[in-house]
């Protein structure tokens, strides 16, 4: 008796679920199919590449010759590649000064420009071309900057210190690299931060100063906490951003001097359009892609634990 | 309802689009042909460059006409990017201009010409230019141009130091040094940028030292050997004597903000008329041989119209080649392009013009380099070492010791 009135029940809850189903997938189909033409591009154009590239790394593959299937011959070629060990070196310690320095100079000026004064618009917009410069351009303007004779050594010399030129130190290349590639990104981030700050209330401020808190305790207790979610979404973006740095740094050092610059992706494009060995390329791609993923994964999950 | 239907049709009629457009199209079935090249800026006026080969093709047109001929002309940066990738898609051109140092990593892709060229004008062709785009018994392009780096000097430069001689050997360079770097001037200027190719700035040297990339056999790297060092040794001498600016030894600047460009070096092996004549005046370039050391030698390159394997028109393509490669229209491009003849029967383009003329002749003593499988790669171990060694890192002995060691890991 329980078991047919339970029947009864399920077929009497499921009739309006179906229905309720129906309707939404009716509601969503226009959606869905305006939707389609940029997924296929996606497919087409992002997706496809990066399978062919997966499948490219366990051939070995000659132009306009015969492709090979060698399994993971060229997976054993990279873990035994020096070159490998050491555009990946230079890659992380590239990383670990870029992301935070873009980041912390991104929460600096949202701070700075989050109050509302006259011209603050104009501000934000001259912080924020940077982003819209061509990279190729800023590598130039910085090749200059940082060269022998250029505005810093001068400065420099000016100063005290030793000058000469940044780009020819094997020590000093990756922190001046390191101020281009905080120059380029900040703006971006100075936007997401200052979305967020201007969704935080006020009042949770004043409170604090009622309560006698000094700005530094405000901004480190009650500021802060807020910011986390867009700081953790800033930081997979600017790791995923600094792995695959690429052109300032081709434009301003090809990863000299003595490879003290050479980025997992110059090595990449070396392999694949100067020595021609694309399919070794592809499987430092696919490398480089799951590197990316463990970082990304590992931030969210540092993230998922605070929350 | 009327509105959904309308965006749902919007949708699926984008999405049919977008998939007949990436399906490509088919032949026409008929019986003309098409040949498709690719050539890059080879005459710097890009109005000039295209009105040739509208003419060349008009003219081939009048001869052949079922077969037409697509000419495109791209930017000389990536282009080995574009190519790679359009021949990977089955979509590379029928004929490219390539370079020898080109040629070995598309050996694959390339088919000969052997069979596809005149016999007639085969034997027209330099011996030494022959020899430059054969591998394997085997002849890899039409060649239609080349060229040959001289010494150029600065005669403004020259008489601001009271310098009335040029330099023909490295010791002249050694012993004049001195004096342009009392003045404010470099002696040579030297790109060890690690994206120039080592052909127009080490190699020279360390064949004029009686060296050579490659040991004989083609089995492992010779560069590391006392003819090598040599050479190291006189670069990173005149780097240390402060006769070579230091800056574009990691970057290499634009040629308008180079000191080359505002007239504060002495010379170069490293540039072409072409490149100074806006900086310092056709009529301050002094042409010189290239130096002596153990040798009189420098890089020169051989432009080739090469037909690729994928081609679906070879007969079409070949016939094209043969036309556009003939002696007449050779001569008439090379003198359009500044560059000097691979043909016998044209003889000297530049009987007027002092500069090129003097250009010209140096033809002879030019080489295109290692036409070996890895001569790139070799080239992106080697060149990291002789920075190391120019900025003083790594004594010229262990750098070409180390770029050996990796070098010879590559070709084991």
């Amino acid at each position: 008796m329980t078991t047919t009135a339970s029947a009864r029940e399920r077929a009497a809850t499921t009739a309006p679920a179906r229905k309720r189903a129906g309707a939404r997938w009716r509601e969503a189909r226009p959606g869905l199919l305006l939707v389609l033409p940029a997924f296929a591009l996606f497919v087409l154009f992002r997706f496809g590449p990066a399978i062919a590239g997966g499948v490219l790394s366990f051939t070995d593959y000659t132009i306009g010759g015969e492709t090979e299937w060698t399994g993971l011959a060229n997976f054993d070629r990279l873990v035994h590649d020096d070159r490998f060990w050491d555009a990946l070196r230079v890659t992380v310690i590239y990383s670990v000064l870029a992301v935070p320095g873009s980041i912390i100079v991104a929460l600096g000026m949202a701070m700075l420009v989050r109050r509302t004064f006259r011209g603050v618009r104009l501000f934000r917009s001259i912080f924020f071309l940077p982003v819209v410069t061509s990279l190729v351009l800023a590598g130039v303007i910085f090749s200059w900057i940082f060269s022998e004779d250029g505005p810093w050594s001068s400065l420099l010399r000016a100063v005290g210190f030793e000058g000469g030129s940044w780009l020819a130190d094997s020590v000093l290349v990756l922190p001046a690299l390191v101020v281009v590639s905080i120059w380029t990104r900040f703006g971006y981030g100075m936007l997401i931060i200052l979305a967020r700050l201007q969704d935080i209330p006020r009042e949770l401020e004043e409170a604090a100063h009622v309560d006698g808190a000094g700005s530094w305790q405000t901004f480190r207790h009650i500021i802060l906490p807020q910011l986390k979610p867009a700081l953790f979404f800033l930081g997979v973006l600017e790791t995923t951003v600094a792995f695959q740095a690429f052109d300032t740094i081709w434009v301003m050092t090809g990863g000299g001097p003595a490879r003290a610059s050479r980025t997992l992706v110059i090595e990449l494009y070396e392999q694949g359009f100067r020595n021609f060995d694309q399919d070794y390329a592809a499987t430092i791609g696919v490398a480089l892609f799951v590197m990316t993923l463990v970082v990304a994964l590992i931030q969210r999950l540092i993230m998922g634990r605070d929350k | 309802m009327q509105l959904r239907k309308a965006v749902s049709a919007v949708a699926v009629a984008t999405l049919t689009a977008l998939l007949a457009a990436c399906g490509g199209g088919g032949d026409s079935g008929d019986d003309k042909a098409t040949v498709t090249m690719w050539i890059y800026p080879v005459v710097v006026d890009e109005t000039q460059h295209r009105a040739y080969w509208s003419q060349t093709v008009d003219a081939f047109k009048a001869q052949n006409p079922n077969i037409d001929v697509k000419v495109e002309i791209f930017p000389w940066a990536n282009r080995d990017e574009a190519l790679t990738t359009a021949i990977a898609g089955n979509k590379g051109p029928d004929v490219v201009y390539l370079i020898p140092d080109q040629i070995p990593k598309y050996a694959t892709a390339i088919e000969p010409m052997d069979s596809h060229l005149d016999a007639a004008a085969k034997s027209d062709y330099l011996d030494n230019v022959v020899k430059s785009v054969t591998m394997d018994n085997k002849l890899m392009g039409a060649p239609i141009l080349t060229s040959a780096l001289s010494l150029l000097c600065n005669k403004k430069v020259f008489a601001a130091v009271g310098q009335t001689a040029y330099p023909k050997t490295w010791d002249d360079v050694k012993a004049m040094a001195p004096a342009f770097k009392a003045k404010g001037y470099d002696m040579i200027s030297y790109d060890g940028d690690l994206k120039t190719t080592l052909n127009v700035t080490f190699y020279p040297l360390l064949w004029q030292a009686g060296g050579d990339v490659f040991a004989a056999d083609g089995k492992s790297v010779a560069f590391d050997q006392a003819p090598g060092v040599q050479a190291l040794t006189f670069l990173k001498d005149m780097v240390d004597g402060g006769y070579i600016n230091k800056g574009p030894i990691t970057t290499t600047p634009p040629i308008e903000q180079s000191r080359l460009a505002q007239n504060k070096v002495a010379c170069s092996w490293s540039v072409t008329p072409a490149d100074l004549t806006k900086f310092w005046g056709k009529d301050n370039i002094q042409v010189l041989p290239p130096l002596t050391n153990a040798k009189q030698v420098t890089y020169g390159t051989v432009g080739s119209l090469v037909m690729l394997k994928g081609s679906k028109n070879k007969t079409a393509a070949a016939k094209w080649v043969n036309f556009a490669t003939s002696a007449a229209n050779v001569k008439t491009y090379d003198t359009a392009s500044g560059f000097f003849s691979p043909i016998k029967s044209t003889g000297a383009l530049y009987a007027n013009d002092p500069v090129l003329a003097e250009a010209e002749k140096n033809t002879q003593y030019a080489t295109v380099g290692p036409l070996q499988v890895k001569s790139r790669d070799v080239m992106g171990a080697l060149a990291p070492e002789i920075q190391a060694a120019l900025l003083g890192q790594k004594s010229p002995e262990q750098a070409l010791k180390d770029a050996a060691k990796a070098a010879n890991a590559m070709l084991g």
